[in-house]
């Protein structure tokens, strides 16, 4: 008959398993979402610049960008901030799913 | 000994406690609160596009679009545990920040913005409510809550 440290044993095993997998490919998803956003920021103050040498952009318009991308990188913060929490409920029912599926398969 | 049944009711504890925890996290997905964030996305965008001319001639739209906007503001700071959606709000439409609400701002004040400004701006506002709509499309949806 299978006694708790079976159930244990498999359970730790079903986790190590799960949360390899998942946090994987999180971190892989954060690394190309922040490389976006580095390699946007500086296309952007090439042009921006190019904009103030030839006099499209003022130094007041130059200004207000440059504080606009500071806001956009809060708003990009903000989202990654939120999504690790759904991650984190995503992960959470996971472990819901792996406990039973642990007990499920050591006691039936 | 640990029986099955007790066993049994110490995966139910756990099972309940992560559920209960996971399920007051963060909200759930709102189609509502997604197709604000479409509309407004556009509607700004383009009365953005106006903006090289005097202010005047836009200025009933303009105060029309800052409502909408409150309006979708007021709706995210009401909806539980969505306070993450609401601030992402706050930032964009803020008069004293630079994206769209200090853009307005700048606009009245100004009465007409310079061309490459505006599209640059539009770029930057544009990719600010893609961070609102990302936030909400990556949001689970209820049905798929156990």
């Amino acid at each position: 008959m299978p006694t708790f440290n079976d159930f244990v044993s498999t359970l730790k095993n079903d986790l190590l398993d799960f949360t390899k997998e998942n946090l994987e490919e999180y971190k892989d998803e954060i690394f190309k979402d922040g490389n976006a956003f580095v390699e946007k920021t500086k296309e952007d103050l090439q042009r921006w610049t190019e904009g103030l040498a030839s006099g499209a952009l003022s130094q007041a318009d130059f200004e207000f960008l440059l504080k606009g991308k500071k806001d956009l990188a809060k708003m990009e913060a903000l989202k990654h901030l939120g999504l690790s929490k759904i991650r984190i409920t995503k992960i959470t029912n996971g472990i819901i799913d792996v406990v039973v599926g642990s007990a499920v398969k050591t006691f039936l | 000994m640990i029986t099955k049944a007790k066993l049994l009711v110490l995966i139910s504890i756990i099972t309940f406690s992560l559920a209960s925890w996971s399920c007051s996290n963060i909200s759930v997905f709102s189609p509502e609160a997604y197709k604000k964030a479409v509309d407004l996305k556009v509607e700004s965008l383009e009365l953005m596009s106006f903006a090289t001319s005097p202010y005047a001639e836009s200025e009933e739209n303009v105060t029309y679009l800052k409502t909408e906007l409150r309006k979708a503001y007021e709706f995210a700071l009401g909806r539980p545990n969505n306070e993450i959606s609401a601030e992402q709000w706050e930032v964009l439409i803020n008069e004293e920040g630079n994206l769209l609400g200090g853009f307005l701002k700048r606009w009245e004040e100004e009465d007409t913005l310079s061309e490459m400004f505006v599209t640059e701006m539009q770029m930057l506002v544009s990719d600010a409510f893609d961070t609102i709509i990302g936030l909400e499309s990556g949001k689970i949806d209820p049905s798929e809550l156990k």
